[in-house]
């Protein structure tokens, strides 16, 4: 990993600069033009890129845009289809739930794709992250007769997609 | 009354069942692991029908992006939040409850 930072990192500055103005246009479009408001914004931004740089110091990986395109459609219809099912096994006269943990282990590397992966599995139906080891995610799920295995899995190849990581044989050292 | 202000109120009604439902499952699930399940699910499509149905009320473009912003803010905030729960949970041995 390391490796491959070196080669792509952009300069310090460059990299402030963008986190700063990234930051400080969600603060801008949360709390709308009103100058007074800069007085708990700025500090806020500075802190916020301050804490990005010790917690991620590179971005090394980047979107694709057509990943992105497709990502989104997915992602509404899948979240949508889990709040319904959510419903529905609440709502039931007995709560229909069948619960268990499904071990997977993923290919995509450390850093923002699998933090990614592992929020996203909480968003889907039926499953919810519970645990992660290195590449090794443990996933609840609340019907052990749902096909987790095969959500799970089309998740991860989009996030590929969606961060141009290559198929899984290509990324094994 | 226009139409946009119509279709705002249907889908923030629509939204509602979901955020009840969301605290019925919370309620009736038997353990953590799927009370998470409930909350962070239902929460989010509740949320999403209710930005969506504020945004069609809204009066300007910077509006609707604040909306979608919060929105997305909450969604990251929820799942984060779930899955940090769920994993010191794990790391207690809190063994997740399975149908008899």
């Amino acid at each position: 990993m390391a490796d491959n930072n070196t080669t792509r990192q952009s300069p310090l500055v460059r990299r402030v600069l963008r986190r700063f103005l990234f930051l400080a246009l969600i603060w801008l479009v949360l709390c709308g033009s009103e100058q007074a408001s800069w007085i708990l914004g700025l500090p806020a931004v500075l802190i916020a890129v301050l804490i990005s740089l010790m917690l991620a110091p590179y971005s090394e990986f980047s979107f694709s845009f057509s990943g992105l395109c497709s990502f989104i459609p997915f992602f509404l219809r899948q979240s949508s289809l889990s709040g319904f099912d959510v419903m529905r096994r609440a709502l039931a006269v007995q709560p229909d739930i069948n619960p268990g943990l499904v071990p997977y282990t993923t290919f995509l590397p450390q850093g923002a794709p699998r933090i990614f992966f592992v929020n996203t599995i909480s968003l889907l139906p039926g499953t919810l992250s519970a645990e992660l080891h290195g590449n090794e995610v443990t996933v609840h799920t609340i019907d052990k007769d749902l096909a987790i295995w095969a959500t799970i899995q089309n998740l991860e190849l989009r996030i590929a997609y969606l961060f141009r990581i290559g198929p899984p044989v290509e990324v094994k050292k | 009354m226009d139409f946009l202000d119509k279709i705002g109120i249907f889908l923030i009604t629509l939204g509602l069942p979901f955020f009840l439902s969301g605290t019925v499952g919370l309620l009736r699930f038997p353990d953590i692991y799927t009370r998470l399940h409930a909350l962070t699910k239902a929460d989010n499509v509740g949320l999403g029908l209710i930005i969506l149905g504020l945004a069609f009320q809204a009066d300007s473009w910077l509006i609707v992006a604040r909306l979608l912003l919060i929105w997305l803010l909450v969604l990251i905030a929820s799942s984060a939040s779930c899955h940090l729960v769920a994993s010191r949970a794990m790391q207690n041995k809190i063994k997740p409850w399975s149908s008899p």
